[in-house]
């Protein structure tokens, strides 16, 4: 914890960096992100266990974008992030300095994408138990069950979108669903019209999802709709091999066509 | 307000027979927006034309809609008229009613219904078209031509004679292909060397021609008047400048037992080699494969005997990359090996040869120098069966397809052991006989009758060896199907022509189609004989399907025909409908995000970045920019941008959707 504080007073005060994002103590036992500029304010800094939100959305703001001395405190899912941003030309090399931890907790600056990219290697990729297991639960269901499953879960959505304000890769600036001419996705809240949109969601983000589960942490009715873009996260590294997050001069799962790419789901 | 103009058209009875075509144009009469609505027998016909020109000027058409046939048909047809009549040809748009609908349903009120619900989601569209100009592109005015048998060298001289640029690219050490390796001709009896040889000079000769042996097509990018074509030169292990052909080498070189591929194995050659000599270039290369310096890292006698310090054994593959306007394919074929055939002995006895093996036999340049002797004791053989359709024509084979020259050469094959080996009795096994070219007949009827040749209608169901003679078990069925058993001294199967090796892979690598045997597919059998469906690459030859010499060379010149018509034109008009990516004002300057998934996985290279800039030279923002010149309108970038910032002119997100939006919600 001080390690952290200490070296962000450092940066502030000899000038390297103007602005640090990163995570301090939130209501209700959670971090959440803030801003600090000023030497005197790094004490607010924290990293711990509470820190889980995916933060790497802020580096593209508008409204920091120009910020040429900023840092930020990245946890895994944000250097992942940090990493598919990179890899899609969003953020880009030197614009920023990165502070990562070690496994012992200890504090690092990665210098580089590559650095980051190594780093991110040594990283756990795969799903927690709480998640395996629903996801477990939904593939036993039939196709009838597994309908009204969603069907279900999505006649509770209210759109409000906060699934992709918080998602790092929901970058448009003009999503698809602000398009009204033609209007792709139906405005008003409804049981279909909420399945247009998670369903577009889920493969706009195919090959991209970094499986942080920020959409649901961020969903007011605690919806289940980060397993879609996991399913197709999982789909995409059994059959392509492709893991997002990992690399920052991938192409994209679907842009992609290798030999070797399996086709036993085409029948 | 648009004003829209449907013109239904009863193409004969082609659709009225199952559509209701006045009733269709009366409904149709009643959308919103249409101006005219009206049927017609023929519409492509002149008067059907002038239905519509009249239309456009007498209602002030804003929009055309020819429900017919597919746009593949009559879609330039009908652009065209309009276009006479005032209307951008973009304006104009085609509802297929007769593939779509007519030829695909029964008579009824069901398949009437569904040609209105056609037109009304045409209707729809065309209200959001725009008027459209054409692109135009330069041409580079330089063909590729893709092998140098006789296809190649006819096209290669067809397009060089007419004052273009040809490089020409073989897999082989020599140009000349399979034609290089036949005796003599049909139905004529001329020597195929004598014929093909001058030829195969002018085109080392011509100042217009490039060629380039012992290469191969690495890539191609781009597309008609612009491929960028990347050629691999694989070594030859020799300074072609600096070597005279001399052939010191090729006397010396210690390897000497390789069954030589000219001589289809019948003979050998060294590892420093000329496939023949007659080649051209005749300058030899050497086959890493079985070099002793190249396995062993000594030997170099090649080296040592070189009087002019020619050979180079640390020289690599090179790539040259040619600016072609147009690809022509002649990649040929190949005929199936006698190993092919378990009924036949599976290639294991030496006599059982095949008809390319017999050329070589007969001919005057090969192994036993003309004479007929077989392969196994070099004995004059006393018996030849000759086996037509081994292969072809036999479904259970996997080659339903009949390979064309067999019945010809056999006929030619019998013919030259009876002129060589007058005391020699030929038999020829055959299903039917085809003999349907100039002077063709004749010639078969002349093996019958003058050369004695003994046809059996029938097929054979074995060959097996026994007491050095080889046992041929088959049926006559022109008597009533009785076994028949001949004891040949040799077997000569006509096996199947089959696509060149190979042919596949390059067919991906240009995205040309192919089909199940492998042979290039032609973009319509009977009215594009030469021309594949990727614009700008054309086909010549046996590898659309088998082919004999006059019928090679006339599709040769053919298609050296529309290579010389495509360059005829300084510059290249193309559709406009092309992707682009959409621009607004400031400060958003355009949607799209810069993540650039579309330069990925765009087929033909044609997007690449743009740089929105300040007065001052500042960016302000990096964004794809497409290409005019290089897109060919597929929409695969549409499809992948998540902003939905990239369109394709003329087929809009707007005009698609609402072309669905009519159709459900009608």
């Amino acid at each position: 914890m001080n390690n952290i504080q200490q070296k962000t007073k450092e940066l502030l005060e000899s000038g390297a960096c103007t602005l640090i994002i990163g995570y301090e103590k939130g209501t209700g036992g959670k971090a959440r992100p803030v801003f600090v500029r000023k030497a005197e304010h790094a004490a607010k800094l924290i990293f711990d266990e509470s820190c889980d939100q995916n933060i790497a959305g802020y580096l593209y703001r508008q409204e920091i974008k120009n910020e040429s001395k900023k840092a930020i405190v990245a946890n895994n899912h944000t250097l992942k992030s940090i990493v598919e941003l990179a890899s899609e030309n969003q953020i880009h090399e030197g614009d920023f300095m990165v502070l990562a931890f070690t496994a012992e907790g200890e504090i690092i600056e990665l210098k580089s994408f590559e650095e980051i990219e190594k780093h991110v290697a040594t990283l756990y990729h795969g799903l927690n138990d709480e998640d395996k297991a629903t996801m477990q639960k939904i593939e036993a269901m039939t196709m009838e069950e597994r309908w009204g499953f969603w069907e279900n879960e999505f006649s509770k959505c209210i759109k409000c979108y906060a699934c992709r304000a918080s998602c790092p890769m929901c970058y448009c600036p003009t999503c698809t669903v602000e398009i009204n001419q033609p209007q792709w996705i139906p405005v008003p809240s409804h049981t279909l019209g909420n399945l247009e949109w998670h369903v577009m969601r889920a493969m706009h983000l195919a090959g991209r999802c970094i499986t942080c589960g920020q959409c649901a942490k961020s969903c007011p009715l605690d919806l289940p709709i980060h397993l879609l873009t996991y399913k197709v996260a999982l789909d995409s590294e059994q059959y392509f091999d492709s893991v997002a997050g990992t690399s920052v001069c991938a192409n994209n799962v679907l842009a992609t066509f290798k030999t070797e790419d399996h086709e036993n789901f085409i029948r | 307000m648009a004003r829209i103009g449907v013109f239904i058209c009863h193409c004969g009875e082609n659709i009225s027979a199952t559509v209701d075509c006045e009733k269709v144009a009366k409904v149709a009469s009643e959308f919103p927006g249409v101006a005219v609505s009206v049927d017609y027998k023929y519409m492509c016909s002149d008067p059907g034309q002038n239905l519509v020109k009249e239309a456009i000027i007498e209602h002030k058409l804003t929009g055309v809609v020819v429900s017919a046939c597919s746009p593949r048909m009559h879609e330039p047809t009908f652009r065209n008229a309009c276009a006479e009549a005032g209307l951008n040809p973009f304006l104009c748009e085609m509802a297929n009613i007769r593939e779509h609908c007519s030829w695909v349903h029964e008579k009824g009120d069901a398949t009437t219904q569904k040609a209105i619900d056609i037109v009304r989601t045409l209707v729809e569209k065309v209200k959001r078209n725009e008027a459209l100009a054409p692109i135009y592109v330069p041409i580079s005015k330089t063909a590729v031509v893709i092998g140098g048998g006789v296809a190649g060298i006819q096209a290669a001289l067809d397009i060089a004679d007419a004052g273009h640029k040809v490089v020409m690219v073989e897999r082989e050490p020599s140009i000349g292909g399979h034609m290089s390796q036949l005796s003599e001709t049909f139905p004529t009896l001329d020597c195929s060397q004598c014929i093909l040889t001058p030829r195969m000079v002018d085109v080392a000769r011509h100042p217009n021609i490039t060629l380039y042996t012992y290469a191969e097509i690495e890539s191609v990018d781009g597309s008609i008047g612009n491929f960028n074509v990347k050629i691999r030169l694989k070594s030859k292990s020799l300074d072609e400048k600096v070597c005279t052909g001399c052939g010191a080498c090729i006397q010396k070189c210690p390897v000497k037992k390789i069954p030589s591929e000219f001589e289809q194995g019948l003979g050998m050659r060294t590892a420093i080699y000329v496939p023949f000599p007659q080649a051209v270039p005749n300058k030899p290369v050497i086959d890493r494969k079985n070099c002793t310096y190249y396995i062993k890292g000594k030997c170099k006698v090649c080296e040592i005997v070189c009087p002019t310090k020619a050979i180079r054994f640390d020289q690599e593959d090179s790539f040259v990359e040619v600016q072609a306007g147009a690809l022509l394919l002649a990649t040929g074929f190949d005929v199936l090996k006698t190993s092919a055939f378990p009924e036949y002995g599976y290639g294991k006895y030496k006599d059982v040869i095949d008809g390319l093996q017999f050329e070589r036999l007969a001919s005057a340049s090969g192994p036993t120098k003309g004479e007929i002797r077989r392969p196994s004791d070099g004995q004059i053989p006393k018996k030849i069966v000759f086996i037509a359709c081994a292969g072809s024509r036999d479904p259970a084979k996997g080659r339903e397809y009949c390979s064309k020259i067999c019945c010809m050469y056999t006929a030619k094959h019998a013919m030259l052991y009876k002129h060589k080996v007058h005391e020699g009795t030929p038999y020829i096994f055959y299903m039917d006989i085809r003999a349907t070219g100039k002077m063709y007949e004749e010639f078969v009827r002349r093996a019958i009758e003058e050369d004695e040749v003994k046809y059996i209608r029938g097929r054979v169901s074995q060959v097996y060896e026994k007491n050095g003679k080889l046992i041929v078990r088959g049926v006559d069925t022109l008597l009533m199907g009785q076994p028949v058993e001949i004891e040949a001294d040799m077997v000569v199967l006509a096996t199947a022509g089959i696509a060149n090796q190979g042919s596949e892979e390059l067919a991906q690598k240009l995205h040309v189609s192919y089909d199940k045997h492998k042979f290039f597919s032609e973009a319509h059998p009977k009215l594009k004989p030469v021309e594949t469906n990727t614009a700008g690459i054309f086909l010549a030859g046996a590898c659309q399907s088998t082919k004999d010499i006059p019928e090679t060379v006339a599709a040769a010149s053919g298609a050296a025909a529309k290579v010389v018509g495509l360059f005829s034109n300084d510059m290249l008009k193309r559709d406009p409908l092309i992707a682009i990516v959409k621009k607004s004002p400031p400060p958003v300057y355009s949607s799209c995000t810069g993540c650039f998934m579309c330069i990925q996985v765009c087929p033909y290279q044609a997007i690449d970045k743009e740089e929105i800039k300040d007065r001052n030279g500042n960016i302000i923002k990096t964004i794809s920019h497409i290409n005019p010149g290089l897109c060919q309108g597929c929409g695969t970038c549409v499809a992948f941008c998540k902003s939905k910032s990239i369109d394709i002119l003329g087929y809009n997100h707007d005009q698609v959707y609402a072309e669905v939006s009519a159709l459900l919600n009608e």
